[in-house]
């Protein structure tokens, strides 16, 4: 948590926080890791992990296909990585001694922008002028108002992220500190880590939604 | 942890590379696994349904076949009771008639049976009366006013008593 100059490394002109890319690289290598035993020995007949990885990606798969249609299957598995990263990444900072990589907006604001520009790529692809058009629409003078909205999109997406994971990590390191001895602090700490387990869930499952919905736009076929 | 630098860019490329890792582990064999669920529980429903609809039609075969076997089974029942009564009805009718033919002949019999011996007793009775007669009157006669006497005595019994007599 406590940043400090030996965890920064220049590169080409650039800072990078290594402590984020520690945290990141051994998420990344968690989220890897269960999904080889995951799917190492499938079985028609699904039992342990496998169930836990088929609910993830059915339940989600679902979800594209209601809002992104026909197309959205190409990008299912975008969606999916997003949710097991988020959620592993959530979950990180409430290991002793470990911090989320979401903690800091770097990759909060990384995924989102990733998000946005994914959006608006291919909507161009997609629909062309037509999506040009939609800024305009109903009337020029609200391209003022899309632009905002198209703005607020990755700074919303990314603060809320942030916003949550930071609370619930600062918190359980000032709990101690304010309570007066280890003991006093169980049920609050319990109590806040739990309630963390939960915050930690939804705010993956909320920036994939909004994801989700953002790439909807730019993807979702209108004839369908 | 709020300040955006260079960690921005390696965290993308961080993604895209689990993007790419979870494509490859998760989402393309569990993909696969679920399409061969899904076809192999096709499959297995419409094997099933094609199994009840078999086991539904050999049913109604069979329930045809036991219905038109019993209905057969009927007919053969009431074909023999049928021919059976004829049979007897015939063996009646035959025996009746036998029994009428061999009434019929018993009474023929007894009538010619009883012509005869009433022939054999006029000739008796004849030659008795004649005998008779020719001793009483010792006389000799005419043998043919002999044989009409006696005929006449013996026309005039026929009439009153053998006629009267019950055979």
């Amino acid at each position: 948590m406590p940043e400090s100059a030996a965890h920064e490394l220049m590169l080409f002109g650039l800072s990078f926080n290594l402590e984020t890319l520690e945290m990141t690289w051994m998420v990344m290598a968690v989220v890897v890791i269960l999904s080889i035993v995951a799917t190492r020995n499938l079985k028609l007949v699904p039992a342990g992990l496998q169930n836990i990885f088929e609910m993830v990606i059915t339940g989600l798969n679902s979800q594209i296909n209601a809002n992104m249609g026909k197309r959205g299957a190409l990008f299912a598995p975008f969606l999916i990585s997003l949710f097991l990263f988020l959620l592993i990444s959530n979950w990180w900072g409430l290991i002793p001694g470990m911090s989320s990589p979401t903690n800091t907006l770097n990759t909060n604001l990384g995924l989102a922008l990733l998000v946005v520009v994914m959006l608006h790529v291919l909507g161009l692809y997609y629909k062309g002028t037509k999506y040009i058009k939609h800024f305009f629409e109903p009337f020029a003078p609200f391209v003022i108002i899309k632009l905002i909205e198209e703005i607020a999109k990755p700074i919303t997406l990314s603060f809320r992220l942030f916003g949550n994971i930071v609370a619930g990590e600062l918190l359980i390191h000032i709990l101690p500190k304010l309570l007066p001895n280890i003991f006093a602090e169980i049920i609050p700490g319990v109590v806040w880590l739990a309630f963390c387990v939960f915050v930690g869930v939804v705010q993956a499952f909320v920036f994939t939604m909004l994801s989700m919905s953002y790439l909807a736009d730019g993807v979702s076929d209108e004839n369908e | 942890m709020i300040n955006i630098d260079g960690t921005l860019l390696a965290q993308l490329i961080n993604f895209i590379v689990l993007v790419i890792l979870l494509k490859i582990f998760a989402y393309k064999p569990i993909m696969k696994l679920l399409h061969e669920r899904k076809e192999k529980i096709a499959s297995s429903i419409e094997a099933a349904e094609n199994d009840e609809k078999k086991a539904k039609q050999t049913l109604d075969e069979y329930q045809k076949q036991l219905a038109e076997a019993r209905v057969k089974a009927q007919e053969i029942v009431d074909k023999a009771m049928k021919r059976a009564q004829q049979e007897y009805d015939a063996s009646l009718a035959q025996t009746k008639q036998e029994i009428e033919q061999m009434r019929q002949k018993a009474k023929e019999d007894l009538a010619r049976e009883r012509t005869r011996a009433a022939m054999q007793l006029k000739g008796e009775v004849v030659s008795v009366s004649m005998a008779a007669a020719s001793k009483i009157i010792a006389a000799n006669m005419n043998n043919d006013v002999n044989q009409k006497l006696v005929g006449d005595f013996i026309e005039k019994l026929d009439k009153d008593k053998l006629g009267g007599l019950s055979c």
